[in-house]
């Protein structure tokens, strides 16, 4: 038996279950927000098929960390920007196990992974991630040396964002960092995909307040609809 | 079975968010405990019909709270629910992904068994909720996204006699209203307009009229009422309302030999049965033209006309929880939580695909 007080110290203890499927990837991890380690994670780039293998993967984790659904904590899950239907796959079951475990889950923007995952390899500087969306546009938002964000996370045209960040003072990141700022701050990794580093989901997570509102999915685009004109014949005029 | 089940259901499949909760008891009939459903109906009005984008949007924002809202309504909470019932087929994949993960995250945390719903079956199945119909018994089902005959002869046994080669029936209504300027959707437009039109005006085409086999077919329809249309702009409110009703006729003309046959074979294949019954489901059950002259048809041939409740036609999540009510206590297995949503997902595993749907099989 444990004493008491170590006891309550452990039920302290903050237990995250993070799950990114914003990507091609699919991951999730169990981690300790006290003791700030991942106890487990399970990922493999699987292109499709998020909805299909997500709870597998959530099992995994779980598993490997040698812990129960119920002693979770906590959920993060990434918000986007990234594939739409991707992101509504994490959000709606981080939604769904937080309402049948009656915990919190909280967001997480995959810009502010990217970031923060190379601020911790390259700390003290600002930070500028840079996501590749696709039709000549970027999504980009700016960190402080603290990682606090500067800017909001928004969609760019590619010209636009180099324009913008052109004076920027710090580390640029991202699979979109040759677009914005020339191929020789871009290494060979930063062209790949964003490889979200769920660990990193966990960590912020485990940081964000849980009493902010629902994840909810930043898709920092519409919905690419247009209102129908043109179609109707045309009617008389009355009187 | 004979314990009491409570079902949660959820339906995601097109521009309806529900959540419900229902109760089967020892003896088969049903309740509905909590029911809760969120039109979409103002955010798609501006494009003239459902865009799949804005409707995935919207469920993944509602859906959680409209599920607490359907257990608070029903006084229950989640440890007392048996199962969980989620649409995952046929309909907007979107949608679909939203509902079926939910389920199957508070399946897992809870501990429940998942099924996976197909939405036909859920309609399928409605009359048995609200009017204890046995089997065997004939369902016309007639919404936006469906116009189908379906035979259905015990739970998970189901035969789909004819189905809409092209347009549903709701759809030919949407184009109709859209074409003519009037609002979405267009099935309640099109019925106002058409009350003070004359329905002998124009002749339009009653297409597969005395063909044998029991589909349907709209978009002639659609075509004919577009040329009449263009063919008198500047078109006047007369025009309108003539041009509706005249529509309306048809597609009256349309059902009347089509569900009129469907009726005969029935008769032929089930004898024995001493009151046959023919349910009308989906929103255009709402046209009271058409449930006149479907009304009409049931006497002449000495079928029951069953139409549920109008909230209960429509897209809702009681008949998903209700289905899968029914499902647990046929003992049929719960799904994995690998199940996968289908777009496509025919009620009749042996449907064959019709003209129009593409290499990917029947739709539904």
């Amino acid at each position: 038996m444990w004493p008491r007080k170590a006891r309550e110290v452990m039920s302290a203890n903050m237990l995250v279950l993070a799950i990114d499927t914003s990507g091609s990837g699919c991951a999730t991890a169990v981690y300790d927000g006290a003791a700030r380690v991942v106890l487990a994670r399970a990922q493999e780039d699987i292109g499709r098929g998020h909805a299909e293998r997500l709870m597998a993967f959530v099992d995994e984790a779980l598993g490997a960390s040698a812990r129960r659904l119920e002693d979770i904590d906590r959920i993060a899950v990434t918000v986007g920007p990234g594939s739409f239907t991707g992101i509504r796959v994490g959000v709606a079951a981080a939604r769904g196990l937080a309402l049948a475990l009656g915990k919190p889950a909280v967001g997480v923007t995959t810009l502010h992974a990217v970031a923060e995952s190379a601020r911790k390899a390259d700390p003290g500087r600002p930070v500028l991630a840079v996501i590749d969306a696709k039709r000549d546009e970027v999504y980009a938002q700016s960190f402080d040396a603290l990682g606090q964000p500067e800017t909001a996370a928004e969609v760019l045209p590619v010209g636009l964002a180099r324009e913008r960040f052109s004076g920027f003072d710090g580390l640029v990141c991202g699979s979109a960092t040759h677009l914005v700022a020339g191929s020789e701050m871009a290494g060979e990794a930063s062209r790949k995909a964003d490889m979200i580093d769920i660990a990193v989901v966990a960590r912020l997570g485990a940081a964000a307040d849980p009493a902010s509102a629902k994840p909810k999915p930043l898709y920092l685009r519409g919905a690419d609809a247009k209102p129908q004109a043109g179609f109707a014949v045309t009617r008389a005029v009355a009187g | 079975m004979s314990t009491p089940l409570r079902i949660l259901g959820i339906e995601t499949s097109c521009d309806e968010t529900a959540a419900s909760v229902v109760l089967r008891d020892e003896k088969g009939s049903g309740r509905i405990l909590g029911d809760v459903v969120l039109s979409q109906l103002e955010e798609h009005s501006a494009y003239g019909g459902v865009v799949p984008e804005i409707a995935a949007r919207a469920h993944v924002e509602a859906l959680d709270t409209l599920i607490e809202e359907a257990l608070l309504r029903a006084g229950v909470s989640l440890k007392d629910i048996d199962a969980i019932a989620a649409t995952s087929g046929p309909g907007l994949i979107g949608g679909l992904i939203v509902g079926l993960m939910t389920g199957k995250a508070i399946a897992r945390a809870m501990g429940k068994p998942l099924y996976a719903v197909n939405h036909l079956e859920g309609h399928a199945l409605t009359a048995r909720l609200t009017d204890g119909l046995s089997f065997p018994y004939l369902m016309l089902l007639v919404s936006g996204g469906h116009t189908q005959l379906i035979l259905v002869k015990g739970v998970g046994d189901y035969e789909r006699w004819g189905t809409t080669i092209d347009d549903a029936l709701g759809e030919a209504f949407d184009k109709t209203a859209k074409l003519l300027g009037l609002p979405y959707p267009g099935g309640p437009a099109v019925e106002r307009a058409a009350g003070a039109g004359d329905p002998e005006r124009f002749d339009f085409p009653r297409p597969l009229v005395g063909d044998a086999r029991l589909d349907f077919s709209f978009s002639g329809l659609k075509t004919a009422v577009r040329q009449a249309a263009q063919s008198l702009e500047p078109v006047t409110d007369k025009d309108i309302a003539d041009i509706c009703a005249s529509f309306q006729r048809a597609i009256s003309r349309t059902l009347k030999d089509r569900v009129g046959r469907g009726l005969k074979r029935f008769k032929e294949e089930y004898a024995s049965v001493a009151q046959p019954a023919l349910v009308v489901a989906g929103g255009v059950a709402a046209n009271q033209t058409l449930r006149a002259t479907l009304q009409a048809l049931c006497d002449a041939q000495g079928f029951r006309s069953v139409a549920p409740p109008l909230p209960l036609c429509t897209d809702n999540a009681a008949m998903i929880a209700w289905a899968g009510a029914e499902r647990l206590a046929a003992g049929l297995p719960a799904d994995g939580l690998e199940v996968a949503p289908r777009s496509r997902w025919p009620l009749d595993g042996g449907a064959q695909a019709l003209i129009g749907s593409g290499k990917r099989g029947a739709k539904a």
